[in-house]
């Protein structure tokens, strides 16, 4: 009784008679009263993925990413991106961004402009000659053999020597890089990104033979490794199937002896084929040097399968896209070249480039057909007769693109991982090591669960610090620290940096988890 | 300074001289003048006050609730639905014992949507425990209004400065607006009996079981006794700076009446304009303005019209299934009287339309004429030809 009448507490205040002014005010703790017996639902801290994330062929952190650059925490930031892809400064310049288009933002405003974050972060990186700060597994005695220092290989290569392999790169071409290198114009992809961070891979002791002319069998004859990966890059030209097509030029082609920094005397009206990336970058290129080039293409505008981006910069450089039409024969006359249209009009330029896509070469399709010991995985092969061999890249990637085989070669560096350890293959290197990420719950947050009421409408901004604080960090925890100020029962504690419920006194009102602007907790109903 | 003010800016003058703290409310028709200033005077600086906006009158009253409770001087204005959906803060703000002021504008409530006078919203509060001060012009109601803050915080309830919509909160007076010193001299600054002091810690408003709660409300009851002759110490306060005061009641002309017209609010200034004429005619009429409802001065209303043969009360508000609730309360505080005189309950002027100086003559004859009342309530004024198929 005692107790009660202490907690309970009413007394009057001075100045008026206890008569007169007598009310409940207590100098007690209210401790005393455990509302957490009140509970029948509780709150857990219960990160989640989130949209960007989950389409990002890398499964990159974003929210994570975008939430520490928000804070200035770049250095952090960049070891998040190389924990799952050694290529940011790279992706920051060509990926084509469907993180972007899965951002819950989008329907809010306008998606994160996280593109331009991870070119920001991959630069800061080369700038400060940053030194990778991830956990790297030490050797562990097996040797792999990488077929091919395109994208997929050298991610492969990276991948492969975190988890504490010995890799051989063997490039047939004089340098590595494979399409970044060759194929990509240097206006979108400047030369010193690519050979920075080609760099930084080799820092971790990968070695990348150029020059080389080694061959699946050459490699298993030689008996020194343990597993190969094949990085089978589109690199032979699909045939357009019409009279004189021997008159036009390989797109690839072409835009290698541009990267080589070779002559090709191409000037005047070139017609160029196809409707893709390589179009344009062909097209691109063509204006620079001084050419004017003039796209045919089978379908409409709207259906090119180039990047929306690049088709606008063309149109805007001044580059002329016919739709609807395309060539059914290349002749010579005595000025040029004479290409019959499907609409049987005719056109005169003074060279054709056809960039209507490309193949993988054909030995390499035929280890496809190898019908024992084959495994398939969403972005690779595995075949494993005597000597596991994993094929990557464009060859059986469902999407050919530059973050795509990167994530072909990750990929293939959890199956030849997994194949020897037995771990489960994901998306990503840290939850595939058993990092925090692990912990997650695997539901995307939909703007539907984010709180909009703590985010205002804000356009793009130049500064990258703005720029990601306009990110919501769907489903991840940014320390707003909102569950701790808005608990009524201040059941939060915060305690060397992490923060937990007092069950004693959290009565499971669920405020926390409604005022958390970003889904990063949740309910859970009491056993 | 004397200066051309409608009756909003008044209250709005005397907030800021009154050097209010905290400030919360959300805007209604007829209020709106009230805080609009109050938030130029926040945003210019001319007050040092936090204005909290909120999304609804529940939010503004529970945030001055809040701010009061931390120890300083509060406000907030209203008027009709936003008294409405205040109510059930109403009982928490002077439970809690909280010496908070609000501006009620006397509005209707619908349906039929109506923004004009009637006295029904603030007369339907009248057991939450607030002190309500009815006004008749617009220096009474700046004076009340610096009044208000002295009253609730020597008795720690809060009060309802009460004026008439458009007829008071739009219409423009010329009002004396004083000067800050002197404010100061009649309103030191808050010092709260209740408040929040980090340096000693203490949880407020907590459970109060059957043996706790009972005195809690006796306390309530006797602090609204003291009400009464607490008002008149601080108008007598006030009235040594500035030299005006207006009474409990107000009784005019009322010495040898045989009949009295009592009415609250600027119907109150029709009447004395009516009573006088009546007067030039040998008519013996008085007219008793009821300026406190809140605590409700039975004493001085029965004391007024212990001489009275007529009663003639006007009340712009209904309590349905009752009647005009002054005249309910005027009818319990005759219940002692030896002479009791008959009481006439009029009802009129709801919803904004006009109590003009004939009808109030009209009043006055009829309870004349007529040696006892027709009913219990007279609507005066109806047109029942609206109500013909």
């Amino acid at each position: 009784m005692l107790l009660q009448k202490q907690f309970f507490g009413h007394e009057s205040v001075m100045m008026l008679s206890k008569e007169l002014l007598y009310i409940s005010r207590s100098n007690i703790s209210t401790e005393i009263n455990k509302t957490g017996s009140w509970r029948f639902l509780t709150p857990i801290y219960q990160l989640k993925s989130s949209p960007c994330t989950e389409k990002c062929p890398l499964s990159q952190d974003i929210s994570r990413i975008e939430m520490l650059v928000s804070k200035g925490k770049f250095k952090e930031a960049i070891d998040l991106i190389l924990l799952e892809n050694p290529f940011p400064s790279v992706c920051g310049h060509v990926c084509f961004h469907t993180c972007e288009t899965a951002c819950n933002r989008k329907s809010f405003d306008e998606p994160v402009g996280i593109h331009s974050i991870e070119r920001f972060l991959g630069n800061i990186a080369i700038a400060e000659d940053y030194k990778l700060n991830i956990p790297i597994i030490s050797f562990n005695g097996k040797n792999i053999a990488i077929l091919g220092a395109g994208p997929s290989g050298l991610g492969a290569a990276y991948f492969m020597r975190i988890l504490g392999y010995n890799c051989d790169v063997f490039e047939i071409k004089k340098e590595p890089g494979g399409l970044l290198r060759w194929g990509i114009p240097a206006y979108r992809l400047p030369d010193l990104v690519l050979r920075k961070e080609i760099l930084r891979i080799e820092s971790l002791g990968v070695k990348i033979h150029c020059n080389s002319k080694e061959t699946v069998d050459s490699l298993k004859k030689s008996g020194k490794y343990d597993a190969i990966f094949i990085g089978c890059g589109y690199g032979k030209p699909v045939k357009m199937g019409i009279d004189g097509e021997d008159l036009a030029i390989d797109g690839l082609e072409f835009l290698y002896k541009i990267r080589n920094g070779e002559n090709t005397d191409i000037g005047g009206h070139v017609a160029v084929i196809g409707g893709g990336n390589s179009a344009i970058d062909v097209s691109r290129s063509l204006i620079r040097i001084g050419a004017t080039p003039i796209i045919f293409y089978r379908r409409r505008i709207e259906d090119m399968p180039a990047f929306k981006e690049e088709v606008e910069a063309a149109n805007v450089e001044g580059v002329e896209i016919r739709e609807l039409t395309k060539p059914i024969r290349i002749e010579k006359d005595s000025e040029g070249l004479v290409i019959t249209l499907n609409n049987n009009n005719t056109f005169k330029a003074q060279h054709v480039i056809k960039a209507i896509g490309n193949e993988a070469e054909n030995h390499w399709k035929l280890l496809l057909d190898s019908k024992e010991n084959f495994s398939k995985f969403s972005r690779t092969v595995l075949v494993n007769n005597h000597l596991p061999i994993v094929l990557g890249g464009d060859l059986v990637n469902p999407v050919k693109s530059v973050a795509d085989a990167i994530a072909s070669g990750k990929q293939a560096a959890m199956v030849l991982d997994s194949f020897f350890n037995h771990r489960e293959v994901t998306n990503s290197m840290d939850i595939y090591t058993g990092g925090d990420r692990k912990n997650r719950s695997k539901h995307i947050t939909s703007i539907e669960e984010i709180n909009l009421d703590y985010f205002e409408f804000s356009p793009r901004r130049d500064s990258e610090i703005e720029e990601a604080k306009r990110c919501f960090n769907c489903g991840i925890c940014n320390d707003c620290d909102n569950c701790r100020i808005f608990c009524p029962e201040i059941s939060v504690n915060f305690k060397d940096n992490k923060r937990s419920i007092n069950l004693d006194y959290c009565k499971g009102c669920g405020i926390c988890i409604t005022e958390c602007p970003r889904n990063a907790m949740g309910l859970r109903e009491e056993a | 300074m004397r200066q051309v003010l409608e009756g909003s800016h008044a209250v709005s003058e005397a907030v800021r001289l009154a050097k209010v703290q905290v400030v919360s409310a959300y805007p209604i028709t007829p209020q709106t003048h009230i805080m609009e200033a109050i938030a130029e005077f926040c945003a210019n600086g001319k007050m040092n006050a936090k204005f909290i906006c909120v999304e609804s009158e529940h939010s503004a009253m529970a945030s001055v609730i809040a701010a009061s409770a931390a120890g300083v001087r509060t406000f907030t204005a209203t008027s009709s639905h936003g008294l409405a959906l205040m109510h059930e803060l109403l009982h928490w703000a002077s439970g809690a014992r909280l010496p908070i002021v609000m501006a009620e504008v006397n509005r209707a409530l619908a349906p039929g949507w109506n923004i004009w006078m009637d006295q029904t919203d603030s007369l339907s509060q009248r057991d939450t425990g607030w002190i309500q001060l009815y006004c008749e012009d617009s220096q009474e109601v700046l004076d009340t209004t610096l009044c208000a803050f002295k009253l609730a915080e020597a008795i720690n309830l809060p009060v309802m400065v009460v004026l008439d919509a458009f007829f008071l909160s739009h219409t423009y007076e010329p009002v004396d607006v004083p000067e800050q010193n002197e404010v100061d001299k009649f309103l030191p600054p808050f010092l709260p009996r209740i408040n929040i002091d980090m340096s000693n810690p203490c949880s407020l408003y907590q459970m109060a079981p059957p043996n706790f709660y009972m005195e809690m409300r006796y306390s309530i009851f006797r602090a609204m006794e003291e009400t009464i002759s607490k008002f008149l110490e601080v108008e007598e306060d006030f009235y040594k700076v500035f030299g005006r005061k207006y009474g409990i009641l107000d009784s005019f002309q009322c010495d040898d009446a045989e009949i009295i017209i009592i009415a609250a609010g600027t119907t109150a200034s029709t009447c004395r304009q009516v009573v006088l004429d009546l007067r030039e005619t040998g008519e013996k009429v008085g007219l008793i303005k009821i300026k406190m409802f809140r605590p409700f001065p039975k004493k001085l209303i029965s004391d007024a019209l212990s001489n009275a043969k007529k009663i003639a009360v006007i009340d712009r508000n209904c309590s349905f299934g009752v009647g005009g609730i002054f005249a309910q309360e005027i009818k319990s505080a005759l219940y002692k009287n030896k002479n009791m005189p008959t009481v006439f309950g009029y009802i009129t002027g709801l919803g904004g339309r006009d109590v003009t100086p004939k009808m109030i003559e009209e009043i006055y004859f009829k309870t004349k004429e007529e040696h006892y009342p027709e009913k219990e309530s007279i609507w005066f004024g109806i047109n029942y030809e609206l109500f013909r198929n």
